[in-house]
């Protein structure tokens, strides 16, 4: 570690950095937006129009996609960095570490809300989703999208300089993000079918998850940015 | 700069004598499960497989327990024998694992007529299972020692999140796999005493083999790790 502690600003320094390197060049999030779009459209194909909207088969859908999302924004974000050498930069400053992750952590997390919320749009639209509840519908899917970054992020801090890359990352990240994967479709279900009492559950769980990886990968990932 | 004069574990001391005193207390819980104990009311002979599932599911957990704390032990002092602990450990305890499911698919087959069903345990198991062998592929692609240390450690104490999940799945979710009897939340062991007796015999004899295999892995790793060394200096 790096010795100075991390300030807000500096997290947010980050954050605010990597997105303004994601608006100058798009492309992870052309990239993810183009996947997510075609994965929905490949679900209508793949399950026929009744069975696609199904509350249960629509969400879980539109979660692997995001999940899929988030890695590939992830991936580019650090590709970028590593292409320039930028990322010894920002690890060299005092606290640097620590506000990698985490302003990475914020970051990816505006830019998956981004995914998710495009995504979302075109599955309500494209399938007809009729939506229950639609404040728990946000709830959940604004906390599942903070629950996945920590994670990513994570995967990807491991797997930096790392061979097989590209393969590793999803088979490090996704076993981890198995119970928000699943929170979150079950809770977006649960919205979208009108039981209450389940979206608040798995929003819960969802949050609990949230936190826990975000103050585990806080605590002990910087340890492994080199 | 890396430290190499760790004091000796235990196991290394005992090593000679860890395999014969594992293998002569399988035997007996061996002859215990196939002859002693009696037959269940319910499922008959087919449930003796639990003295081997219930074992190897304990020896899942604590051998990725091990690796949670050898990680930390490694994060937090640098010392390689932590790392070569947590990568034995890691092995030993995917070896445990697998062996884990395939002798729950075994069991599954005659009781529940399939040799695989979408069940919250075992789909949790089975991602525990591909979280610690992406754990060894992490450190197999890794070439730098305290790089590949670091960042296998930083993963042993994150994955050690997912033990939990798969033992209190049955719970959370809705599960077709029966519930906790020797571990539980509340009360004591609902087992019959013979068969607990049993049980706890064959605990004990895995986790002497677990030990001792753990003893020769870590042997094995110390030697590797003072051969990187020598090389490098």
């Amino acid at each position: 570690m790096s010795g100075e502690p991390v300030t807000l600003g500096k997290i947010v320094l980050v954050a605010l950095r990597e997105l303004f390197a994601e608006r100058r060049h798009p492309d992870g999030l052309a990239a993810a937006l183009t996947f997510t779009g075609m994965l929905v459209l490949l679900e209508s194909l793949a399950f026929g129009p009744g069975r696609a909207r199904e509350p249960a088969t629509a969400s879980a859908v539109f979660w692997i996609a995001v999940v899929f999302a988030a890695s590939l924004v992830t991936m580019r974000s650090f590709d970028r960095e590593l292409e320039d050498d930028a990322i010894d930069a920002v690890i060299a400053l005092p606290g640097g570490r620590e506000a990698l992750y985490a302003g990475k952590v914020l970051a990816i997390a505006v830019v998956v809300a981004v995914v998710a919320i495009a995504a979302g749009a075109l599955s309500i639209l494209l399938l007809d989703l009729g939506i229950a509840l639609p404040g728990h519908l946000v709830l959940v899917g604004a906390l599942g999208v903070v629950a996945l970054p920590p994670v990513v992020v994570l995967a990807n801090v491991l797997t930096l300089r790392v061979r097989a890359r590209v393969a590793l990352v999803p088979i490090l990240a996704f076993p981890i993000l198995v119970p928000q994967l699943l929170a979150a479709t079950q809770g977006a279900a649960a919205a979208l079918s009108g039981d209450a009492a389940a979206a608040l559950g798995w929003s819960g769980l969802l949050a609990a998850f949230a936190l826990v990886y975000a103050v585990l990968g806080l605590t002990i990932v910087p340890a492994a940015i080199e | 700069m890396i430290e190499t004069t760790a004091a000796p574990f235990p196991t290394l001391r005992l090593r000679p004598w860890l395999a014969p005193v594992a293998l002569a207390a399988a035997a007996v819980g061996t002859y215990m499960a196939l002859f002693w104990a009696p037959t269940d009311a319910v499922q008959g002979e087919v449930y003796r497989i639990i003295y081997v599932h219930v074992p190897l599911a304990w020896l899942s957990y604590l051998a990725f327990v091990v690796v949670f704390l050898a990680s930390i032990g490694w994060l937090w002092s640098r010392r390689p024998w932590f790392d070569a602990l947590a990568v034995s450990s890691a092995e030993v305890g995917v070896l445990f694992t697998g062996l884990f499911i395939v002798a729950g698919s075994i069991w599954a087959k005659p009781t529940w007529g399939v040799w695989w069903t979408w069940d919250p345990r075992l789909v949790t198991t089975s991602v525990m299972f591909v979280m610690y062998l992406g754990y060894l592929l992490l450190r197999s692609l890794s070439t730098d020692f305290q790089r590949r240390a670091t960042r296998a450690a930083v993963l042993g104490v994150i994955a050690v999140v997912d033990i939990p999940i798969v033992h209190l799945s049955v719970i959370w979710m809705n599960s077709i796999h029966q519930l906790p009897t020797v571990l539980r939340m509340t009360g004591g062991p609902t087992l019959d005493p013979t068969m607990g007796l049993t049980l706890g015999v064959n605990v004990v004899a895995f986790t002497l083999v677990y030990l001792a295999l753990l003893g020769e892995r870590m042997h094995i790793e110390r030697a590797r790790q003072r051969l990187v060394l020598e090389r490098r200096s």
